[in-house]
């Protein structure tokens, strides 16, 4: 279905394709705006009866297989829903000597791992295990791309957490094994008696083909020193920012990240000679908002002659051009790339069973339990749907929130006390718009039918109100 | 298991799509793939 297409351009397409299925314009993009989070690809899968196996951007292999299989061998049964937030206790459970294994040492592990510690006795053991011996404050790349930042400054030990009486085991998670309860890392195995899963999304540069020779990756602390030398030598031509697939890590980043360009290159003196263009499959700027956020956002953008193309279906690089290529073939040349790299969950959840038809693990909105029983997950390795039907987006403050509400709820269960807390979906953002200035937005996500967001004008007052939460989380947690 | 235009937005796993009633050239009862696209 051609999303803002006419009929003759969907045509030619089938016949240049020589396409066996019917290619249908959506020329006022209706359908769109009614089926879809309001992004290209998106992909519907419906049964005989009209029963919807799969809504999700892209074809999330795992998920998408998973979701063809359930449709072709067993019938029109129902796709797994969130559990229901009444779950037992275990019988069984311990109650005096519990281990609760943390996997991540992201944001949310973090505020798990303090806020279990804090609850209960010293009996109870509080494991958080990582690959990477540091925590760093992925908030603060932005700056790191602009030379606001050096990375030791947004780096911290996690090794600090046992001045805590935290456990830290630095190795790979190899597998989770839900039947065992066992969680396999390179030092052996561990048990659990809760686990709470905060691995985050996994970034996957190395699977758009070119990445390497031509992009810089927004996501990660080297690209973005990468980024930061590159600006300092460009001496003028067309910078491109582009969202290669969603979802996408803090929404509001690729935005961001033009913003601060266009700072950098002013305060160069060589704006004039320079473009900046925003290429992303979205339709407008963090479209899980009301329409009024992405307007503010693309007027701000077109303010400051930032270009902005919204769907664009992102396919492929040619380093040997220079350029990056939309499905269609339209082609796009740029002397600078910034990249969002692909997104999935972590190697080690896809093969845990834990996986979603999302691509993503399923929680209960409210409490992030699993449909295993003592197993959490939160952050952005989950997937949670909004009253209308967009997903919630991944950002570190909802991390956050909803670490604190599973150490509430596991250690009110070792405690034999009722939990009544849910996480209610409430998040806010700095929009950084370079100059020292920034937004700010907030609200309530799980809002029905929609997300309730204020929106603040920028200020310089916003921009150091995120340099002071900065400062605070790196000197709190650790 | 819910409606579709409950919320009249998009549509989730779990809800029942009337493909008749949104004017696409679907027959018949087998299941459909509908992929959203732009830049043809």
């Amino acid at each position: 279905m051609g999303a803002f297409e006419t009929g003759e351009a969907c045509q030619e397409w089938k016949d240049e394709y020589d396409l066996p299925f019917p290619v249908v314009p959506d020329e006022d993009g209706v359908l769109f705006r009614q089926l879809t989070s309001g992004w290209v690809p998106w992909s519907i899968l419906v049964g005989p009866d009209g029963e919807v196996f799969f809504s999700e951007n892209e074809f999330d292999e795992v998920g998408y297989s998973a979701a063809m299989a359930r449709l072709f061998e067993e019938g029109s049964q129902a796709p797994p829903q969130p559990v229901s937030t009444d779950v037992a206790p275990a019988p069984g459970r311990p109650s005096e000597a519990a281990t609760i294994v943390i996997l991540g040492g992201g944001v949310g592990g973090i505020v798990a791992a303090r806020h279990l510690r804090k609850r209960l006795g010293s009996s109870h053991r509080v494991v958080v295990v990582d690959r990477s011996p540091d925590h760093v404050f992925a908030s603060s790349f932005l700056w790191l791309m602009v030379g606001h930042r050096r990375e030791e400054q947004i780096r911290r030990p996690l090794a600090r957490l046992s001045r805590k009486g935290i456990e830290f085991l630095r190795e790979e998670v190899e597998e989770i094994d839900l039947d065992r309860r066992v969680v396999e890392t390179g030092a052996g195995e561990l048990s659990f008696d809760y686990l709470v899963v905060a691995l985050g999304a996994q970034t996957t540069p190395e699977t758009v083909e070119g990445f390497s020779e031509m992009a810089y990756d927004l996501y990660s602390s080297d690209g973005c020193r990468q980024i930061h030398s590159a600006l300092e030598a460009f001496e003028g031509g067309k910078v491109g920012i582009v969202v290669t697939s969603m979802p996408f890590k803090c929404p509001a980043a690729p935005y961001e990240a033009a913003f601060l360009v266009d700072s950098f290159l002013r305060g160069r003196g060589v704006r004039h000679k320079s473009e900046i263009h925003i290429y992303s499959p979205e339709h407008q700027p963090m479209p899980v908002a009301e329409a009024a956020l992405g307007q503010a956002i693309e007027t701000m953008l077109a303010e400051r002659a930032i270009h902005y193309h919204p769907l664009f279906a992102f396919e492929s690089l040619r380093p040997e051009t220079r350029e990056i290529v939309a499905s269609g073939g339209r082609a796009e040349r740029v002397d600078l790339l910034i990249a969002v790299p692909p997104h999935q969950a972590p190697d080690v959840v896809r093969s845990s069973g834990l996986l979603g038809v999302s691509g993503w693990i399923h929680v209960d909105p409210g409490t992030l339990r699993t449909q295993y029983e003592g197993v959490f997950a939160i952050g952005d390795v989950t997937a949670i749907r909004l009253p209308n039907g967009k997903s919630l987006p991944k950002a570190g403050v909802f991390a956050h929130d909803q670490a604190e509400l599973v150490a509430k709820q596991i250690a009110d269960e070792i405690g034999g006390r009722e939990c009544r807390g849910r996480f209610d979906g409430k998040g806010f953002c700095w929009i950084e718009i370079g100059d020292g200035k920034a937004g700010f937005a907030s609200g309530q996500f799980y809002n029905d039918p929609e997300p309730r967001l204020r929106i603040a004008r920028p200020r310089r007052i916003w921009h150091w109100g995120k340099v002071a939460f900065e400062k605070w989380w790196l000197r709190h947690w650790f | 298991m819910r409606v579709l235009d409950e919320s009249g937005k998009s549509v989730s796993a779990g809800t029942t799509l009337a493909l008749k009633d949104l004017g696409l050239p679907v027959r018949g009862t087998d299941a459909v793939l509908i992929v959203f696209w732009k830049g043809l």
